[in-house]
């Protein structure tokens, strides 16, 4: 039997506000509540990293989420996805190039889905939810870096040991 | 050897994965919604077989398994018609190794929940002992075989003791307004948290094989008419599905006080006058 399928039969998701101003979590909830009932999907809001399948983040990444960020996802076991939802979270939004942001999520980890929006609509976020979906099926189960984070050829280093790498880059200051 | 029994335990988690998954079904009704398909908790099993698992420490990861075969000896003892007090104790032990696999990382989250399982057991336990004696008083055996074929009916003489376990429900199976031990939104599942893929495949299961051991001890009220035992089963069902969504969660102390100062004396009160009576 192909296991595969059955990764987008039942999506745990976790969710993260990394700065957000409440706006978009509020439109992700309302996602879950009765109206458009995302557990339909078989989706359920599980709030732990380590049961998640897709981690669903908000806000422009202030400077002291950034680490927080990071350590979610490498809590996350394999195969997931990330979609970064609300305007802020795809580009830092109105937030963008100031002293305390990050310029959205995929300065900090590989996102997967943008779903736009000032705050983004729940029929936009079951949307990029969906189109989520269709991705996780493929992904592959090794670990994912962050672009910035680059493991020499031949070292075999494990979950905690990359957390460290990567937590060494984004706390040395300015990257490129 | 029981074949049949063993055959039945087999099964048990597909049995409990169906009563999940209605009672998902069952509780997104009740809330206006439309809810996931019946099959979802196995949907939900076939993915987490898929994922990578984290493990903590080995040691860890051993008392997830060890809580899924506790449960699954239990219920084992259960229908094989054996002995309803051993029953209730591995079902204690099998907690006891959620507990201190809960005790051995250093989550907090895990810490505190794994506290709180140990108040569920404080709440509880005393009640489900009481209720196997309060059966023993009824039929005359703990043999769980002989009390699904002797003529008396429990519920009949045992109302009040029936009433507390109804009640008491929701603290065996974690629900609301009793689910203090995996409180969903402040410690995100207790002792379980730190489980990951396969190993929490094994506590997910647990649970699952917890309901038809639940459902069991309900249906032993039936006694001999195995009709009125199935239909306890299905009011106990909507029962608690009903309480787990008009009711929030209330603290430790107002649980413990609950099980201690109302439903144990109620079940005193009723096996006493049995006494009386029946003397």
């Amino acid at each position: 039997m192909e296991l595969k399928k059955f990764r987008k039969k039942s999506p745990w998701i976790l969710h993260y506000n990394t700065g957000s101003c409440n706006g978009c979590d509020i439109e992700i909830l309302a996602c879950l509540a009765p109206k458009y009932d995302l557990e339909r999907f078989g989706i359920l809001n599980r709030g732990n990293p380590k049961q998640s399948d897709i981690l669903l983040v908000t806000g422009p990444v202030t400077k002291r989420a950034k680490e927080r960020l990071l350590r979610l996802y490498f809590e996350m076991p394999e195969p997931k996805v990330v979609v970064a939802v609300g305007a802020c979270a795809c580009t830092g939004g109105v937030f963008r190039h100031m002293y305390n942001v990050e310029n959205g999520v995929d300065s900090i980890i590989p996102v997967d889905v943008y779903v736009p929006g000032c705050a983004a609509r729940p029929e936009s976020i079951i949307d990029g939810v969906v189109k989520a979906l269709e991705i996780l099926e493929k992904k592959k189960k090794e670990i994912e870096l962050p672009p910035y984070c680059k493991v020499p050829e031949g070292e075999k280093l494990n979950r905690r040991k990359l957390l460290e790498r990567c937590l060494e880059v984004i706390n040395a200051g300015r990257r490129s | 050897m029981n074949w049949e029994a063993l055959v039945f335990t087999l099964f048990s988690p597909v049995i409990g994965g169906f009563i999940y998954g209605l009672e998902r079904v069952v509780r997104a009704r009740m809330q206006g919604r439309v809810g996931p398909p019946v099959l979802q908790p196995f949907y939900d099993f076939l993915k987490l077989m898929d994922k990578r698992s984290i493990v903590i420490h080995s040691f860890h990861a051993f008392m997830g398994i060890m809580y899924l075969v506790g449960t699954w000896f239990s219920l084992y003892v259960l229908l094989s018609g054996g002995d309803l007090l051993i029953a209730i104790f591995f079902h204690v032990l099998s907690l006891a190794f959620l507990v201190v696999g809960g005790f051995s990382v250093r989550s907090p989250y895990s810490i505190l929940g794994a506290m709180r399982e140990l108040l569920h057991m404080v709440a509880y336990e005393p009640l489900y002992v009481l209720t196997a004696a309060g059966l023993y008083l009824v039929t005359g055996t703990f043999q769980i075989s002989e009390i699904l074929n002797s003529n008396e009916v429990p519920l009949f003489v045992l109302p009040l003791v029936f009433v507390s376990i109804l009640l008491s429900l929701p603290t065996l199976l974690k629900k609301s307004p009793f689910d203090i031990a995996e409180a969903h939104q402040e410690i995100i599942g207790g002792p379980e948290i730190e489980y990951s893929g396969k190993f929490y495949e094994a506590v997910y299961t647990a649970k699952w094989i917890e309901y038809v051991y639940v459902f069991f001890l309900i249906f032993l009220f039936g006694g001999g008419n195995h009709l009125l035992g199935a239909f306890l089963v299905l009011f106990a069902f909507f029962f608690f599905n009903l309480l787990d969504n008009v009711t929030a969660r209330v603290n430790f102390r107002q649980m413990v006080a609950f099980h201690w100062y109302v439903l144990i004396p109620l079940v005193v009160i009723n096996l006493m006058l049995l006494a009386l009576w029946r003397g």
